[in-house]
C-alpha cells in the first residue's frame, strides 16, 4: 500500500484527540433527542465550526427541516456529482425555497479532474470506487476543509455495517455528528408525517435510497431498502480512505499513529449524498415539459408532491399517485387536491387510465396529470380524464411537439361518448 | 470435457420493413441466405457482432444468436425452429421470399400445398 | 347487414392515418421497437417466424359478398394469393411488407373492414354464433349487440393496455356455438319473466390454464350491459396481474381472488359506470338491429332438394354433412369446408374466396359467415339453390363434405409460422385427414383439435381428441387429450399420458378411432359419448400397447 505521499493537510487535531471528544459527547448526549443533540452541537464549543452535508435524497428533508427551525443561515454542502436525478435536481431546490434556507453551498467535482478521468461520462460503469472518488470524496474533502464538524442523516437501520452508529464520531481529522443514528424508518415517516414535509419525487417510483443516477435502481417491495444502491455490485459502504493523502480501496489499513488516515464514508454521499443542486440556473435544462391539448409548456406547478403512501393522514394539495392505487383511498383528499399526479410504471401498464377515470366519477375536478405515457396515448389519457401529461427530456426529445399535437383533437372519433350520450 | 465448448452460432434477426428472415455476414451485411452468414465459433465474438446487430435498431427487428453446425455448404440448424425459419414453411416453403434452405426430411409426411401463386422473388443482401 | 355510418367512416379514416403516421415514425425512430410493438399489434400487426402477419377482423364472423371480394384482393395484391381463416373469426395474411400494410388497411376501409384490437392487451374481435339470425333453434339474433360491443371496445381509452389479452363471445341460442364459457366474457342472451337480458359469464379461457367460465350475473338487464361489461372491464384492468404473463388473464385474477370477490369489485364499480349511460346506448343499438333484419327470403321449392338427394350420391353425402336447419324450413344454413384433405385448415385463395363472395350474391343474399371452426358459412340458401350451388363449389374445390367429421380439423398455425409456437399444427392435421378420409364417415362427428403450443389457439383443450405439440429437447413431440368439448357441456380434455414423436402422432390417432370403433355401442353414438362412458382406460390401453410408440419409451 504506498505511502509516498504527504498527508493532506486537514485540520489539526490528532485521531486520538477526536476519540476522546467523540466518546465524551456521546456519554453527554446518550439520552437526548435528535433535536436535542442537533441543537446542542450547533453551539457546542468542543464541537466548532459545523456544517450539514446534504443530498436532498430520501429522508434528507428531516435534517434539513430541523436546521431551519434552529437557524436557517448556518451553510448546508449539497454535492452535485454531475451524475444526480433530474428529480433530485428539482426536489433541492423545492425544499431550499420551501425551508429557506440562506446558505445553501453546491460542491461540485473538480472539471479538470473529471476532464482528465471521466471525460465522457462513464467511469462509473469501469470502477465504481474510482468515480466516487472523483465526483464525491475529493470534493467534500475540499469543501470540509474549513469546518470542525458535519452533520449527516445517517442512520442505524440503514445498513448492517452501521448498527453501531453513535451520535458522534470521529471521521479523520473531525467529527462526524449523526443525530438521527437511533430513528427508524417509522420515525423518520412519522417526522415528514407531522411536518408535512415534501418528499423525494423518486421514493414514489420505488427509490428509498436515493444516490447517483447511474448506481441507483428502484427497490422491489421487501427488499432492503438500500438495495438499489450500487446494485449488482459488492459495495455496500464505500470503503475507501485515504491514507496519506492517496485514495485506497479495502478496509481501512491499521494506523501507526505516525500517518493519518481518514474515512469518508460514502453513504455520505449515500442517502445523504445524492446531493445535488445544481443551482437553480442549469437545473433547469434536463427537466420535463408539459403536454396539453396547445402544445408543449414548462412546468408551472412549482410545489412539491407528497407521496400518496409518505402522506398517512396528512393533508396535500399536491398528491403523487402510484399505480397501484385505490383511488378510495383518496376520496377525503379531492376537495383540498389542486392537483394529482398519477405514474405509469411503463406505458403499456394502463392502470392509470382507470385510476384517472375513477377519480372523475368521485368528483374530483382539480388537475390530473398523467407521467409515464407517450405521444400515442395522449388522446387516451385525455378521454379518461386527465388534463395533461408530463413528459420527460429525453421522450419530449424524441417524440417532439408536434407528435403530441397529433393527437390533440382527442374529443374527436369518441366511440365511447357518443355512446353514453 | 471440463466445461462445455462453444456451440458456433449466427445472427440472425427479422428485417423491419419486409420482416424477413435475415442474417449478418461476415462483411457486416444482413443477408436472406443462411449459406452467406458468417459461422461465429468465438463466444467473445459473438458477444460483438450481436451488440454490432442491436446497434441496427431502425433496420432489423429483435436480433438473437442462433445455434448452428458447421457443413460444407455453410451453417446448418441445430434446432428445428431454425430450420424452419431458414427453409420456409413446411406446407408452403416456397413462399418464402429467398431461395429456401434444403429442407430435411419429414417425419410427418404431409402434402405440401400446390403454389397458387409465383413468388416475389428479393434476393441477395438487403 | 350492419353498414358503416359517416362516424364510422371518419373513425377509421383517422385510425388509418395515425398508423401510416406511426409506421414512419417506426422506421425515422420516434417510436422504439417496444414502443411500436403494441401499437402495431393493436392494428392487428404481428412479426411472426418468417414475415409480418396481418389478422384482419371479420366482426362477430359476418361478411357481405363486397367485403370477401377485398379480402380477396388483399391476398392478391399484397400478399402471396390465400388467407388463413383463424379459430376466432379472423382472417391472417403471412407475407405483408410492414411498409404496405397502410395500404392494405386504407383498402379494407373501403368495404368498412379493419384490423383493429385483432391483438394487444386489449379487448379483442367480439366473436358470436355463426350462425347467427339464420339458426332454427336461436333465441334471439347476437349480431346487432356484438356490434354494440364492437363500438363500444373501438379504442376504449381505458381498456388499451389491459393486464392482458381480452376476448368476449356472445350466443343468442341455448345450442353454444359461440365456446362463450371459454372466454373472459361470455354473454348468453336470455329471457327472465318475459324480460330481455343477458347471462353474464367470466374468467374462462384456454391456454397453460383452462378453465371453463363461471356465472358473474344470472340475469342482466338489457340497458345494463355496457356499463356492466365496463365494470367488468376497470375491475380488471386494476386487479389483473401485471407481473407474469401467464397469469394475468382475468381467469386467473378470478380464480386468485374468488368470484365473489371478484363480483364484488365489478358490483363497486358498476353504479358509477351506469349514471354515465343516458339511454343513447339503447336507441342506438335498436338502429343496429334494423342493419340486421333477415333478408326478403323468397319461396323455396323443397321437392328439388330431395329429388337432388335421390340421384346423386356425392351431393347427398354433402348435405348429411355441411347442412344445418335454416329458421325457414325452405332454407338452409351451408358450411363451406376449408378442410379440403390434405390441405392447410382454414386456407382459402383469393380465388377461392371471390367464387364464395359470387356464390353468395347468387344463392345466399350476398352474406357470408366465417367460423371459429374455421369454415366459410352461407347463412341462408333457398333448398331448390343447393345441388345448382354444390356444383359451382365442387368446381372451386370447395365441396370438401367433411363438416363435423375427423377431418374437419382446427389447427393454428404452428411453428410453420407462429414465433410462440413450440412445434407444427398444419402437417399433423393435413397427415391425419388423409389417413382418415376413407373411413371417416363411419366414424361420424369428431371433432380434432391441434395447437402447435400451450397457448391453445387451436383449442386443443375442447377437442374431443385434443393434440398438443411441444419442443421436446429439441423435437417436436405430440400430447394427446381426451373428452374435451366446446358447447354447452363444455369440458377439458384429460391427458392420456406421454406424447409421442411427430413419425409416430398419425398412427397413435388412427389407433384411437380403432378403439372407438370396437367399443361404441353403435353409429349413432359419437366419438365423445363413447368416452364419456367408457372412460379414459380402453383408449389408453389402445394408445398404449404399442410402448415403442412414445417418447419414453424411446
Amino acid at each position: 500500500m504506498p505511502h509516498d505521499q504527504a498527508p493532506m493537510d486537514l485540520a489539526g487535531a490528532t485521531s486520538a484527540e477526536l476519540a476522546d471528544r467523540a466518546a465524551g459527547l456521546n456519554a453527554a448526549y446518550r439520552n437526548h433527542s435528535a433535536f436535542a443533540v442537533m441543537s446542542r452541537a450547533l453551539d457546542d464549543p468542543s464541537v466548532g465550526q459545523v456544517a450539514l452535508v446534504s443530498s436532498f435524497g430520501a429522508e434528507s428533508v428531516v435534517l434539513l427541516h430541523m436546521l431551519s427551525v434552529m437557524d436557517r443561515r448556518r451553510p448546508v454542502l449539497f454535492l452535485e456529482t454531475g451524475m444526480l436525478f433530474a428529480e433530485t435536481l428539482d426536489y433541492q431546490r423545492d425544499v431550499a425555497d420551501r425551508l429557506g434556507l440562506t446558505d445553501l453551498r453546491v460542491i461540485r467535482p473538480d472539471q479538470g479532474a473529471v476532464a482528465a478521468l471521466d471525460l465522457d461520462g462513464t467511469l462509473n460503469a469501469r470502477d465504481t470506487d474510482a468515480c466516487c472518488a472523483l465526483r464525491k470524496v475529493r470534493p467534500l474533502e475540499a469543501a470540509l476543509a474549513s469546518f470542525d464538524a458535519w452533520i449527516t442523516g445517517r442512520k442505524r437501520f440503514q445498513s448492517g455495517t452501521r448498527a453501531a452508529l453513535e451520535f458522534f464520531e470521529p471521521d479523520g481529522s473531525r467529527l462526524k455528528i449523526n443525530p438521527l443514528a437511533c430513528w427508524t424508518p417509522d420515525d423518520v415517516r412519522d417526522y415528514m408525517d407531522n411536518n408535512r414535509l415534501p418528499r423525494h419525487p423518486l421514493v414514489a417510483k420505488g427509490f428509498p435510497s436515493i444516490g447517483c443516477a447511474p448506481c441507483t435502481t428502484a427497490v422491489r417491495p421487501g427488499e432492503d431498502p438500500r438495495a438499489g444502491r450500487w446494485r449488482g455490485k459488492a459495495k455496500e459502504e464505500c470503503g475507501i480512505h485515504f491514507v496519506n493523502g492517496r485514495m485506497v480501496r479495502g478496509p481501512a489499513p491499521k494506523t501507526d499513529g505516525t500517518t493519518t488516515e481518514k474515512t469518508v464514508a460514502k453513504d455520505l454521499v449515500t442517502e445523504e449524498d445524492a446531493a445535488l443542486a445544481g443551482g437553480p440556473a442549469d437545473a433547469a435544462a434536463a427537466t420535463h415539459l408539459i403536454a396539453r391539448d396547445d402544445g408543449f409548456s414548462a412546468e408551472d406547478w412549482h410545489g412539491p408532491f407528497d407521496a400518496l403512501a409518505d402522506l398517512g393522514g396528512a393533508p396535500s394539495v399536491a398528491v403523487d399517485v402510484p399505480p397501484d392505487a385505490d383511488p378510495a383511498t383518496l376520496a377525503a383528499r379531492l376537495d383540498e387536491a389542486r392537483i394529482i399526479r398519477v405514474d405509469f410504471p411503463s406505458f403499456s401498464d394502463g392502470r392509470g387510465f382507470t385510476i384517472a377515470r375513477r377519480l372523475r366519477e368521485m368528483g374530483y375536478t382539480g388537475r390530473l396529470r398523467a407521467r409515464g405515457v407517450i405521444a400515442d396515448q395522449y388522446a387516451m389519457a385525455r378521454r379518461s380524464g386527465f388534463d395533461e401529461v408530463e413528459v420527460a427530456a429525453d421522450l419530449a426529445a424524441r417524440q417532439p411537439e408536434d407528435q403530441w399535437l397529433a393527437r390533440a383533437r382527442w374529443r374527436a372519433h369518441d366511440y365511447q361518448a357518443r355512446l353514453r350520450g | 470435457m471440463s466445461r462445455r465448448s462453444f456451440a458456433p452460432k449466427v445472427v440472425t434477426a427479422n428485417h423491419l420493413l419486409d420482416g424477413d428472415v435475415v442474417y449478418l455476414s461476415a462483411t457486416g451485411e444482413w443477408v436472406r441466405d443462411l449459406a452467406r452468414a458468417e459461422l461465429i465459433e468465438d463466444e467473445a465474438h459473438a458477444q460483438i457482432r450481436l451488440l454490432d446487430a442491436e446497434r441496427q435498431k431502425n433496420v432489423v427487428v429483435g436480433p438473437y444468436l442462433a445455434d448452428m453446425a458447421p457443413t460444407g455448404d455453410g451453417p446448418v440448424p441445430t434446432h428445428f425452429r431454425e430450420a424452419f425459419r431458414a427453409s420456409g414453411p413446411s406446407n408452403r416453403p416456397e413462399h418464402r421470399r429467398a431461395p429456401p434452405a434444403p429442407a430435411t426430411p419429414d417425419p410427418i409426411v404431409a402434402p405440401r400445398d400446390t403454389v397458387r401463386q409465383q413468388d416475389r422473388q428479393t434476393e441477395g443482401a438487403l | 347487414m350492419y353498414q358503416y355510418d359517416d362516424f364510422d367512416r371518419a373513425f377509421l379514416d383517422e385510425r388509418n392515418r395515425q398508423f401510416r403516421h406511426q409506421v414512419e415514425r417506426r422506421v425515422d425512430g420516434s417510436l422504439t421497437e417496444d414502443e411500436f410493438r403494441p401499437l402495431r399489434l393493436m392494428n392487428g400487426v404481428y412479426l411472426q417466424l418468417h414475415a409480418y402477419m396481418l389478422r384482419v377482423a371479420i366482426p362477430y364472423g359476418t361478411l357481405r359478398s363486397d367485403q370477401m371480394r377485398a379480402l380477396a384482393d388483399l391476398a392478391e395484391r399484397w400478399d402471396r394469393g390465400y388467407g388463413h381463416f383463424t379459430t376466432r373469426q379472423n382472417i391472417q395474411y403471412n407475407w405483408p411488407r410492414l411498409s404496405d400494410i397502410p395500404d392494405m388497411l386504407d383498402h379494407l376501409a373501403t368495404v368498412g373492414l379493419h384490423a383493429i384490437q385483432t391483438s394487444g392487451n386489449t379487448i379483442r374481435n367480439v366473436t358470436a354464433d355463426h350462425f347467427a339470425g339464420a339458426a332454427a333453434d336461436e333465441i334471439a339474433d347476437p349480431r346487432p349487440v356484438a356490434e354494440l360491443l364492437r363500438q363500444w371496445s373501438t379504442d376504449h381509452p381505458e381498456f388499451q393496455f389491459l393486464p392482458r389479452k381480452f376476448k368476449i363471445a356472445i350466443t343468442g341460442s341455448p345450442n353454444d356455438r359461440a365456446v362463450t364459457r371459454s372466454h373472459d366474457i361470455g354473454l348468453r342472451m336470455i329471457e327472465r319473466d318475459g324480460e330481455a337480458g343477458y347471462e353474464v359469464l367470466v374468467g374462462g379461457g384456454l391456454g397453460r390454464t383452462p378453465l371453463i367460465g363461471q356465472v358473474l350475473r344470472a340475469f342482466l338487464p338489457k340497458a345494463d350491459l355496457l356499463p356492466y361489461v365496463e365494470a367488468i372491464l376497470a375491475a380488471y384492468n386494476a386487479a389483473g396481474r401485471r407481473d407474469n404473463k401467464y397469469k394475468a388473464r382475468l381467469k386467473i385474477t378470478v380464480l386468485e381472488g374468488g368470484l365473489d370477490a371478484f363480483r364484488a369489485a365489478v358490483e363497486a364499480e358498476f353504479p358509477a359506470r351506469r349514471a354515465a349511460f343516458t339511454g343513447v346506448d339503447q336507441q342506438l343499438l335498436a338502429d343496429i338491429t334494423t342493419f340486421f333484419a333477415p333478408p326478403a327470403f323468397r319461396d323455396a321449392d323443397v321437392g328439388l332438394l330431395h329429388t337432388a338427394r335421390a340421384v346423386d350420391p356425392v351431393f347427398r353425402a354433402w348435405t348429411d354433412t355441411n347442412l344445418h336447419p335454416h329458421r325457414r324450413a325452405d332454407h338452409a344454413i351451408v358450411t363451406i369446408s376449408l378442410k379440403a384433405h390434405g390441405a392447410t385448415p382454414g386456407d382459402a385463395t383469393a380465388e377461392q374466396m371471390r367464387a364464395m363472395a359470387d356464390l353468395a350474391d347468387e344463392h345466399g343474399y350476398g352474406e357470408l359467415r366465417i367460423s371459429h371452426e374455421q369454415n366459410v358459412v352461407l347463412p341462408h340458401v333457398p333448398a331448390d339453390a343447393l345441388p345448382a350451388l354444390h356444383r359451382a363449389l365442387k368446381a372451386h374445390g370447395l365441396a370438401t363434405a367433411n363438416v363435423g367429421l375427423a377431418s374437419d380439423i382446427i389447427a393454428c398455425p404452428g411453428m410453420d409460422y407462429c414465433t410462440l409456437a413450440t412445434a407444427r399444427s398444419i402437417p399433423v392435421a393435413q397427415a391425419i385427414a388423409l389417413a382418415l378420409q376413407e373411413r371417416e364417415a363411419e366414424v361420424g362427428q369428431l371433432k380434432i383439435k391441434i395447437s402447435g403450443c400451450i397457448n391453445a389457439c387451436g383449442h386443443h383443450h375442447v377437442g374431443h381428441i385434443g393434440i398438443l405439440g411441444l419442443d421436446r429437447a429439441g423435437v417436436e413431440n405430440y400430447q394427446i387429450t381426451l373428452g374435451g368439448d366446446g358447447t354447452e357441456r363444455a369440458a377439458v380434455g384429460e391427458r392420456t399420458g406421454p406424447g409421442f414423436p411427430a413419425d409416430r402422432i398419425v398412427p397413435a390417432i388412427e389407433r384411437l378411432i380403432d378403439a372407438y370403433l370396437d367399443l361404441r355401442e353403435g353409429a349413432d353414438e359419437p366419438f365423445i359419448d363413447t368416452y364419456r362412458r367408457v372412460g379414459m382406460d380402453p383408449f389408453k390401453a389402445a394408445l398404449y400397447d404399442h410402448a415403442e410408440d412414445t417418447a419414453d419409451a424411446a
